[in-house]
Parts: C-alpha cells; sequence; structure tokens
C-alpha cells in the first residue's frame, strides 16, 4: 500500500507545474503533511490543465465574464453602453453573475409534447461533452493527457457538439426547434469538412499532431490560408454571425433553444461560450504559437510554466473578442448561402491550404527554406 | 385568481434560506419577452436602442417567451391579441412580472369606446402600470425601476403615484351639467355624388369620354371634386362597368373598397375607389363607382377581384365589417381582420358606448366585454392537409421576433415557401368606427394613433379631407410647415422600418445606428411640436402655432448632422456585401404585378412604377421646391430598400429648401382666418380657442376623398358627411400598410424561408398602421 502511495508521489512531484517565483511558499507548505499534499496534487500537471487551466476554473471565469465583455463590446460599438447599474463603478461587469442566479431560481418548464427524459438529459450532457475537448488542449506546456493523436481526439470531440443539439431540437418537439436542427445538420455538413482539412494541412505542415510538440511558430504566418479557413469554420461551428443560421431568432425563435427555460437554458446558453472557448484555443495552438510569446526579462524566468499560459489566455481572448464582435458587423447568410459557401469557396480554399502545406513541407525538406 | 398568481411570483422571491440571493437576481436580471402588442412598441424600441439603451439595467430584450421573466405590454390588448397575450404569459417560466405601458392599457385610453379592445389587467396579473400615449423611452425605464424596486423592497405601487395640487380654478356657474357638443342627425341624408362646380377642363372631357362609352351601363356621372368622379350603377351592371374602364381607360387598380350603411333608406352603398397607373392622364383621378344593394343580414354581391385583385383585401375587410358576402372572393368564410365572435360592428345599429357627461368621483370605467374564451383556434385541418402533400406549416407571430404584431401562417416544403396567409387585426383598434363617434377635431390625434411612426403624414391627409370639403385655402407660411414636419416625418419612418429590416437580417448594429439617428429626428419634432410621436399638430386650415427662428435654426442643422451619421449606417449595413447578398434579386415583384396587387408608395416606385403623390397631384408646396421622384426598375428588395434610401435624401434636401424658406419669410399668420372665423386673433397660435374654434365643425354633404403620399406610400382619407351632423358619417381609411400586405404574400412565394423576413422588412410594414 505505501509502495503504491510512494510511486503516486513520486509521479505527482516529477510532473509538477513549476512557478519559481512561488516556489519558496509551496516548499515552506510542503513541510505541512496535507496541505503539502494538496498543493503538489493541484500543482500536478495534468489536474492543474484539468482544473485550473485551461480546465474548469478558466472555463467557468470565460464563461462569466465573456458574455459581458460581449455585451460591452457590442454596446460600445453600437453607441450605447451595455450592462451597467449592477455595479456602476466597475461597468456592470457581475451582469452575468445575476443572469446566472436568475436562471438557477427560475422554473424549468418541460411541456406537454416534449421528450422529457431527453428533453432534460440533453442540456445537461451538452455542457458536459463540450468540457471533454480541454482535456486535450495545453495551454503552454500545461496538459491534461498529452497524446500524440492529440489534434484528432480534440476534433473528434469537437464534432460530437452538433449531435447533441439535435437532440436538443429533437427532444423539444417544437417547429421551430425541428427546423433550427435541420439547419444545424446541414451547417454542420458544411463546415466539418473544410475546418478538419485546414487543421490537417497544418498537421502536415508541422509534422506532428500532439499539441505539446507543436512548435512556438505562428502558423498564421505559415499558413494564412488555413488560418482562415479555420476561423471562418470556427465561426460556423458556434453559430456565430453571420453563420447564426441554426439559431436564428428573427426567423425559428432560437432554434433547438426555442423550448428550454431555467437553468437547462443556462447551460445551452453558455454552451456557445464553452464551444467558443475550445475553439479559440486551438487556433491559439495551431496558428497563434499556443503559449510562446516574446521574452520578458523579469517575468518569463520568475512565472515559469505561469508565463506559457497568459501568454496562452492572452490570444485566447484576442481570437474569442474578434469572434463575438462579428456579430455587430455581419447580418445574417440564408441557409442555402451558408451551404454554398461551406461546400464551394471554404473546401476550394481548404484545399489550397493543404497543398501549400504540402509544398512548404516539401521545399523545407529540400532545404530551400 | 390574478391576485394568487401575482401573489405566488413574489412568494417565490420571498421564500427560502436564499431569498436575499433570489431577488437580487430577479432584479438585475429582468428579460423583457419581445412581445409587441401595439403602437408603444416603438417607444419601447427607443428605450432599448442607444438613446436610452434599456440594457443598462440588467434587461435584455429576449426573443422567447420561455427564457424571458418579464413582459411589457405595450398599449392595447385587442381581443384577438387578448389570446396570445395569455399564452405568452403562460409559456414563461415563474416567477414573472408584467409592466403594462400606455394609455390604452389601462382603461382604453383614446380608444376607451373601441369594441375591439380589453384589459390587460383582466387577462394577466399586472405589476406596473405607465401611463402615456405612447409612454416616453423614460416611463417605460421607470416602470423597469419599479418592477425593481417592488422585487428587491417589496414596495407593492402599482403606478406612479402623483402629487394632487390645489390649483385655483374658477368657479363654474352653478351646477349645470355639460351637455354633449355631439349632433348626431336623426336621418341624415348621406350621398356620395354630390356634384361641384370645379375648375377642371379634362374632368369634363373624361365625364363626356365616360359617357360615352358606358352608354346605358350608368345611373349618373358626376365631378364631385377636382379629380373625384362618381359613376352611379345598377348592382348587376357594376362588374361591367368596371370592365369598361379597366380596357378602354386603363383604370388598373382599386385604391379603396367602401361600404356605408343607411339604416333608415334600408340600403348599403357599395363603392369601388378606383385610378391608373398605367394612364399618366388618369393618375391623379379617382374613379368612385357605386352602387346601391337592399340592406339584409348577410347580402350578396359579386367580388371585383377577377378584374381588380388588389380590392382584395378590402373587401375581406369589408365582410368582417358589414357582413356583406363577396361572392368569388377566397375569403368569405372567416374573420379576416376581427376576432371570429365579433358581429359586424360597422353596421350603424351597432352602438358604442357614450362620454359620461356627469362627472362624478368613481373612475371612468367603460364597458369591455372579454374575449369568452382564451383559447386560439389552431388550424387543424390545414396541418392535415399540408401533411398530406407533404408541406410544413409554421405560425409565425403574433408573439415572434420577427413577425410584428400579425401573424404569418407559413407552408413550406423543404425550404421553400409555397403559401403565406396573413392573419391581421391583431391592433385593430376599430378607429373608422370610433371616429363617426367623435367631432371633427377630435379625430385628428385619433387617426394620428394609426401610424406613430409618421404622425404628420397621418394628420395630414385627414385635414385635406376636411379643408377640401370646406374649400379653405392655407395660409402660405403653414404650408410650408406643413411640408417641413410631412418630411421630417417620412425621413422618421424610413430609420424605423430600416431599424427593423436590419434586425430581421439579423443585424444588430444597423438597429441601433439607425434608432440613434431616429432620437435625433424625434428631438427635432419635441422642438418643433412639444410631442415625440403624437404632436397632432396640423388642424384643419392650417397648424397649431407658429415656429421660432431657433428651433427652425436647430432643425436646418439637423439635416447635416443626420448626414454625417448617415454615412456611418450606410458604411456597416447599406455596403455590407452580406446584406447585399441576402437582399439582391430577392423577392421580385414585376410592374405588372405590383400595380395588379394594387401596391403603393416607394414599393411600387421600386418595381418601375413612376407614381408620386407629391408629383401627380401636388399639395402643400412640394410643386415648388426643388426634388425628384426615385424609381427604380428591379423590384427586389435591395431595390425597394434604396428606392427608399435615395428618397429619403431627398426628403432631406426638402426639409432643407422648406426650413430655409421658413426662415426667410416673416413671421405671420398659420391658421386660415376662413376656419376661425370669429377667433381670429389666434391665426398664429391657437391655444385657448381650439374648441370654441373647431368644436362645432361641420363639413358638407357629400363624399370627400383625399390622397397624400405618406411615407410608405398612398394615404387615403375618404369622409362621408350628411351635412347637418357635426360628427362624420363615416370615416374609410386606407393606408398604405395595409395595400402592401398583398405585395408580401406575392413577393415571399417560391423564396426560401429565411427570405421571408427580408421581403417582410423591405415593405416596411407597420401592422398598427394596416389594422389601424
Amino acid at each position: 500500500m505505501q509502495e503504491v502511495i510512494n510511486e503516486l508521489l513520486e509521479t505527482m512531484m516529477s510532473n509538477q507545474v513549476s512557478v519559481p517565483v512561488i516556489q519558496p511558499v509551496i516548499d515552506m507548505a510542503a513541510q505541512v503533511p496535507m496541505v503539502g499534499l494538496g498543493i503538489s496534487f493541484i500543482l500536478w500537471t495534468p489536474i492543474f490543465a484539468l482544473l485550473i487551466c485551461p480546465g474548469l476554473s478558466t472555463l467557468g471565469i470565460f464563461l462569466l465574464f465573456f458574455p459581458w465583455i460581449e455585451r460591452k463590446l457590442c454596446g460600445r460599438i453600437q453607441w450605447r453602453v451595455g450592462p451597467r447599474e449592477i455595479v456602476p463603478w466597475l461597468g456592470g461587469l457581475i451582469q452575468l453573475l445575476a443572469d446566472t442566479l436568475r436562471f438557477l431560481f427560475q422554473e424549468v418548464i418541460v411541456h406537454k409534447d416534449a421528450h422529457r427524459p431527453y428533453f432534460l438529459q440533453f442540456a445537461f450532457l451538452s455542457f458536459a461533452a463540450a468540457l471533454l475537448p480541454l482535456l486535450f488542449i495545453n495551454a503552454g506546456a500545461v496538459i491534461a493527457i498529452a497524446s500524440p493523436y492529440g489534434v484528432q481526439l480534440l476534433l473528434a470531440l469537437v464534432c460530437l457538439f452538433p449531435l447533441f443539439i439535435l437532440g436538443l431540437g429533437w427532444a423539444s418537439n417544437s417547429r421551430f426547434a425541428f427546423i433550427g436542427s435541420v439547419r444545424e445538420a446541414f451547417m454542420y455538413f458544411a463546415y466539418e469538412i473544410p475546418f478538419i482539412i485546414a487543421v490537417l494541412a497544418m498537421v502536415i505542415l508541422f509534422g506532428t499532431s500532439n499539441p505539446m510538440l507543436i512548435p512556438d511558430k505562428w502558423g498564421i504566418i505559415l499558413n494564412p490560408i488555413a488560418a482562415f479557413t479555420f476561423f471562418v469554420g470556427a465561426a460556423m461551428a458556434t453559430s456565430r454571425m453571420p453563420f447564426e443560421i441554426p439559431e436564428a431568432d428573427q426567423e425559428v425563435a432560437a432554434g433547438p433553444h426555442v423550448e428550454y427555460s431555467g437553468i437547462a437554458f443556462g447551460l445551452i446558453y453558455v454552451m456557445c461560450y464553452e464551444k467558443a472557448y475550445i475553439l479559440s484555443a486551438l487556433m491559439v495552438v495551431l496558428f497563434l504559437g499556443g503559449g510562446g510569446g516574446p521574452y520578458i526579462p523579469g517575468l518569463t524566468v520568475h512565472l515559469g510554466d505561469l508565463m506559457g499560459i497568459v501568454w496562452f489566455l492572452l490570444k485566447v481572448i484576442i481570437v474569442m473578442t474578434t469572434m463575438f464582435v462579428l456579430r455587430t458587423i455581419y447580418p445574417r447568410y440564408r441557409l442555402d448561402q451558408g451551404l454554398t459557401i461551406g461546400w464551394g469557396a471554404m473546401i476550394a480554399i481548404s484545399l489550397v491550404a493543404l497543398a501549400w502545406s504540402i509544398v512548404f513541407v516539401f521545399l523545407q525538406q529540400g532545404g530551400v527554406l | 385568481m390574478e391576485k394568487e398568481e401575482q401573489d405566488r411570483n413574489m412568494h417565490i422571491l420571498r421564500t427560502g434560506v436564499l431569498s436575499p440571493v433570489k431577488r437580487w437576481s430577479a432584479k438585475w436580471s429582468l428579460w423583457p419577452c419581445h412581445f409587441v402588442t401595439s403602437c408603444c412598441g416603438v417607444e419601447l424600441a427607443h428605450a432599448f436602442a442607444s438613446g436610452f439603451d434599456g440594457e443598462r439595467l440588467g434587461t435584455l430584450n429576449m426573443g422567447i417567451s420561455r427564457q424571458a421573466n418579464f413582459i411589457i405590454v405595450e398599449g392595447t390588448i385587442t381581443r384577438k391579441m387578448a389570446r396570445a397575450l395569455r399564452i405568452v404569459w403562460e409559456q414563461m417560466p415563474d416567477p414573472k412580472f408584467v409592466n403594462v405601458i400606455g394609455a390604452c392599457g389601462q382603461r382604453g385610453g383614446i380608444f376607451w369606446n373601441s369594441y375591439n379592445i380589453t384589459r390587460p389587467s383582466e387577462i394577466v396579473p399586472v405589476d406596473f402600470f405607465i401611463p402615456g400615449c405612447p409612454v416616453t423611452p423614460e416611463g417605460i425605464l421607470r416602470g423597469v425601476r419599479a418592477v425593481q424596486d417592488k422585487i428587491a423592497l417589496g414596495k407593492d405601487e402599482t403606478t406612479i403615484k402623483f402629487k394632487k395640487v390645489a390649483l385655483p380654478s374658477e368657479v363654474g356657474q352653478g351646477s349645470t351639467i355639460p351637455t354633449s357638443p355631439k349632433r348626431f342627425a336623426p336621418t341624415p341624408l348621406v350621398k356620395v355624388d354630390i356634384p361641384r362646380e370645379v375648375d377642371w377642363d379634362f374632368g369634363s372631357t373624361t365625364v363626356s369620354n365616360l359617357k360615352s362609352q358606358l352608354e346605358g351601363l350608368y345611373k349618373s356621372i358626376t365631378i364631385t371634386d377636382k379629380n373625384r368622379i362618381a359613376i352611379k350603377t345598377a348592382p348587376e351592371n357594376l362588374m361591367e362597368v368596371a370592365r369598361k374602364l379597366s380596357d378602354n381607360m386603363g383604370i388598373d387598380h382599386t385604391k379603396s373598397v367602401n361600404v356605408v350603411d343607411v339604416p333608415h333608406e334600408q340600403k348599403f352603398i357599395l363603392e369601388y375607389m378606383a385610378s391608373s397607373y398605367s394612364n399618366n392622364d388618369l393618375m391623379p383621378v379617382i374613379i368612385t363607382l357605386f352602387t346601391e344593394i337592399e340592406r339584409k343580414a348577410e347580402p350578396e354581391f359579386p367580388s371585383i377581384t377577377p378584374l381588380w385583385d388588389s380590392a382584395d383585401y378590402s373587401e375581406r375587410e369589408m365582410h368582417d365589417f358589414f357582413g356583406i358576402k363577396y361572392e368569388g372572393n377566397a375569403g368569405m368564410n372567416a374573420k379576416f381582420l376581427l376576432a371570429p365572435e365579433t358581429q359586424t360592428p360597422l353596421r350603424k345599429d351597432f352602438k358604442l358606448d357614450e362620454e359620461n357627461y356627469v362627472f362624478d368621483d368613481s373612475p371612468l370605467n367603460p364597458k369591455i366585454d372579454l374575449p369568452t374564451s382564451l383559447e386560439m383556434p389552431a388550424p387543424t385541418d390545414l396541418y392535415d392537409e399540408a401533411e398530406a402533400s407533404d408541406e410544413f406549416i409554421i405560425l409565425v407571430g403574433p408573439h415572434h421576433t420577427g413577425s410584428g404584431h400579425l401573424r404569418w401562417i407559413l407552408r413550406i416544403k423543404g425550404d421553400i415557401i409555397v403559401d403565406v396567409t396573413p392573419d391581421p387585426g391583431y391592433v385593430h383598434r376599430s378607429m373608422e368606427k370610433i371616429a363617426e363617434n367623435r367631432l371633427y377635431i377630435q379625430n385628428v390625434p385619433l387617426f394620428e394613433r394609426a401610424n406613430i411612426t409618421d404622425p404628420f403624414n397621418m394628420n395630414l391627409g385627414y385635414v385635406h379631407a376636411i379643408e377640401k370639403a370646406l374649400s379653405i385655402e392655407v395660409p402660405e407660411r403653414a404650408k410650408y410647415i406643413r411640408t417641413m414636419l410631412a418630411e421630417l416625418s417620412r425621413i422618421g419612418a424610413f430609420f424605423y422600418d430600416s431599424g427593423i429590416f436590419s434586425l430581421f437580417t439579423g443585424h444588430s448594429t444597423g438597429f441601433m445606428y439607425v434608432w440613434a439617428i431616429r432620437e435625433m429626428i424625434l428631438e427635432a419634432t419635441v422642438r418643433l411640436t412639444g410631442s415625440r410621436c403624437t404632436p397632432s399638430f396640423i388642424i384643419p386650415g392650417g397648424v397649431r402655432r407658429d415656429i421660432s427662428k431657433d428651433v427652425l435654426d436647430m432643425t436646418g442643422n439637423f439635416t447635416t448632422a443626420v448626414n454625417k451619421r448617415l454615412k456611418k449606417f450606410e458604411d456597416i449595413f447599406i455596403n455590407n456585401p452580406v446584406f447585399i447578398a441576402r437582399t439582391k434579386g430577392v423577392g421580385v415583384v414585376t410592374k405588372q404585378e405590383a400595380i395588379k396587387y394594387g401596391l403603393v408608395g416607394p414599393f411600387l416606385r421600386a418595381s418601375g412604377v413612376d407614381y408620386d403623390i407629391r408629383k401627380v397631384e401636388p399639395y402643400e408646396v412640394y410643386d415648388k421646391l426643388n426634388w425628384e421622384v426615385t424609381t427604380g426598375d428591379a423590384g427586389d428588395c435591395l431595390g425597394r430598400y434604396m428606392g427608399r434610401y435615395e428618397e429619403i435624401k431627398q426628403s432631406l434636401s426638402i426639409l432643407k429648401q422648406t426650413v430655409d424658406a421658413l426662415k426667410r419669410m416673416p413671421r405671420g399668420d398659420v391658421i386660415s382666418g376662413e376656419v376661425l372665423g370669429e377667433y381670429k386673433e389666434a391665426s398664429e397660435d391657437i391655444k385657448g380657442h381650439l374648441y370654441h374654434a373647431y368644436g362645432n365643425l361641420v363639413l358638407p354633404k357629400g363624399e370627400w376623398t383625399s390622397v397624400i403620399e405618406s411615407a410608405r406610400g398612398t394615404l387615403l382619407y375618404s369622409i362621408i358627411s350628411d351635412g347637418d351632423s357635426n360628427v362624420p358619417y363615416r370615416v374609410r381609411i386606407v393606408t398604405p400598410c395595409w395595400m402592401n400586405l398583398r405585395g408580401i404574400v406575392e413577393a415571399s412565394k417560391g423564396e426560401r424561408v429565411a427570405d421571408f423576413w427580408t421581403i417582410y422588412g423591405s415593405f416596411g410594414y407597420f401592422p398598427p398602421e394596416a389594422d389601424r
């Protein structure tokens, strides 16, 4: 028994997130029996990735504040202020807290025509399913599960989202939900292929699909076409304007979400932010150099692994904000126009991106580059 | 029962350990359901757009009732809408709150004796009432604050408490009970073809031409006014006369279908007002084709739709109002505009409540019958029929982010629209009936409420009809002021429609920008007239008061400011590639179709018909100003929108020209002395003399029809007076949106589902205006 624990401890201690600046504090705490163990456990890289960053805590903070950032930013662009009065001196920073709590205490209505078990399950399942891809994303050097097929696994899990949305729509048994789910299914097929090809192009370019081994190079410079395809694909996958086709409020009354209320809706509402977070993280890893950043004397050394996380989060915020600002710039495409773009232009440019990568790799191996 | 329901909501928040958290979160997260019930919705949108930004308070407008916890009932709840209100309220999760804004939501407001309204407080429990007609955005936000206080502090107030102030007032002479100023002739003489001597050469040649062509078919042909000809026929000949007019003279559309009930002579007068879009000479001429039939419970008459399709919806409307069955019209088996249980309300034997002239302390409580059942009849046979042919029915509205205040029944096959059936009447406040019970001057504010986005034109049309009847010449300065105001309101209405259009295409920034600009127009309107949306500034004979120079300066500067901001709007919305992709080539209405369905205004011009009443039959000072009519030939959504956009640029130029002209002009009379009579001293400001001068206005016998070009197209008022009563015998209003409804339906057929909203938006449809 003792041996097992010792071995576990050894594994834990050998794979800690290193933050030089707080190392003395950790060392001191390690003297205290249980606290030391606890701290080591949390700083154990997989657990840290799962619970702190890029996992649950970061996600939670993002979900609480990103809708606020979006509403505030859209407000500024649209010549108004956005949420404010709740805490005027902070610009209404905790608006989402009020909204979340309100949803939590609100009645969840399951209407007569709905398929009750699925109706409730899918709302919670889809939230949980959206968490899975987080296991395979690295923030700098911190990752939960490092796998040589990390990127592929991530893609496979990302492609699970639409199934849950279809489930939501199906269980709702409403006409608008039905049309919305069908639209979602159509759009899914339209963006999925170019999206995957764009990722594949980067895998070929880097020669690895292990996110940990992807160099801190800026893929957006090496292959801008792939980056563009990926970004548009991500906008389609998260139903952002101009591709907010399945959830079009004015047309199909929020489509699959139309019958949900209370906290069930709250979970679905944040799911799109969850998706946006994951896809932005993937974009950062593949195209924006992951956790890499310029060397800042004094900081980089002292923060250690934390520095990678800081760069990573900064880049994620930039990508997500760009994605959300799209909403204020574009109207919505029609379903057939969305499909034409997906099956036509998007596939074409994704193939160009793939060819670019192959040529790039050949040139690199030939020593030209 | 309502009290219990209301208490239940507060009870949920007040109980439990987490009560403070519940109350805090509910307070800051009141999401109003996007449920537009009447015209106060315009001001609601202002409250949540850039100008006032209701989102500051954490109130985010949500399209779906399941996710909202707050309803802001905007004004009138009609009998049809009552059902929708109850359903939406029941769909929302507890705890939920209701605010009622507008005077009509409390005791009916200006529509207090309408046959079609109900009281929202008897349908759902109401937390707070906000008075106003319409409510200002500040008022709406104050209502939100009141509900927040109610949640957080438990304040139990249902409306704003006004301070009572003891004003010194003159003591009346004795205790005489005021009597009604209204005078109804007991057996009114109703004729629609009273001849009038006018200086109109083309008229006499047309009449002789008509006489030779219609030999033996007509009973009489009369010139009733300049550009107005009335043809009387026997009922069996009417169709033949119409065919001759259509074939030989190019009379290709109807502007109005009207019925006049004359109970003491046991007859109905059936009228069709027809005109021409294809014959340039006949464009300003309106030919009233009428006949008399026997008055009985359900008279039958052949429909004119095979010849003039534009009469279709108006005939259905007359079927609702008078119970006349137009044989051959497809909509005769159900009510179109009214709730199913309503009887024929515009017949003279259907009486409305009268004002009570005995003042006592009891509140004014007009008798309002609630709808007997709140069940919404689902078109089940339609579902079965559609399913049999592999089609799908979706009901859009009246509570839907993209429906406005009416219901659309879309029949789709895959992604293609097979058929669209409109179900209007959710905001039908029965203006035509109410107008028969009010003095002429009291109807000015009434008709303005038909369309508070375009108030000056609504006034202007009605006032024109009165001025025509009384042959009043309006002072020059008043004419310029009227033109200025009419253009201001045209610009405002365009911005309203652009905002809705950009929202329908999913572009919220376009909406916000354009509503911020609209806020400036309302500001100008306030400074010019004193009210944001319902100024009632134009009165028979002129305008209420003269406008000072600094306000004119402000209005002039404002055109520059609008132009500057319009550029930004153009960049983000009009030049947006996605917007162009969505609208180009979508919902095409060809010239022939546009004429056939009787489209009006900029939507007709977008299809290539050069018809603008401001040029065809110039009124006010439009013939003295320098401007152009914009026509297009694409007839698609982009064409319709851009046509209006160009028109607004012309309007801004007209506005500038009128302001400059007014600044050069010396201040002087703005009300014609002919109408003021002995109150001549009021010719610069009617304040204090309005009822003395206008209270007893009586129009001469006959039918007086005026057409003007309002923001969305031809606006027709037709007043029938018996020459004795000081209230109109019958007023017929045909609003542009009512005529354009058909256009939306026809343009949508065969397009994709998402295009329906583009088409709907491009037609600038404003349901309160259409339903009246």
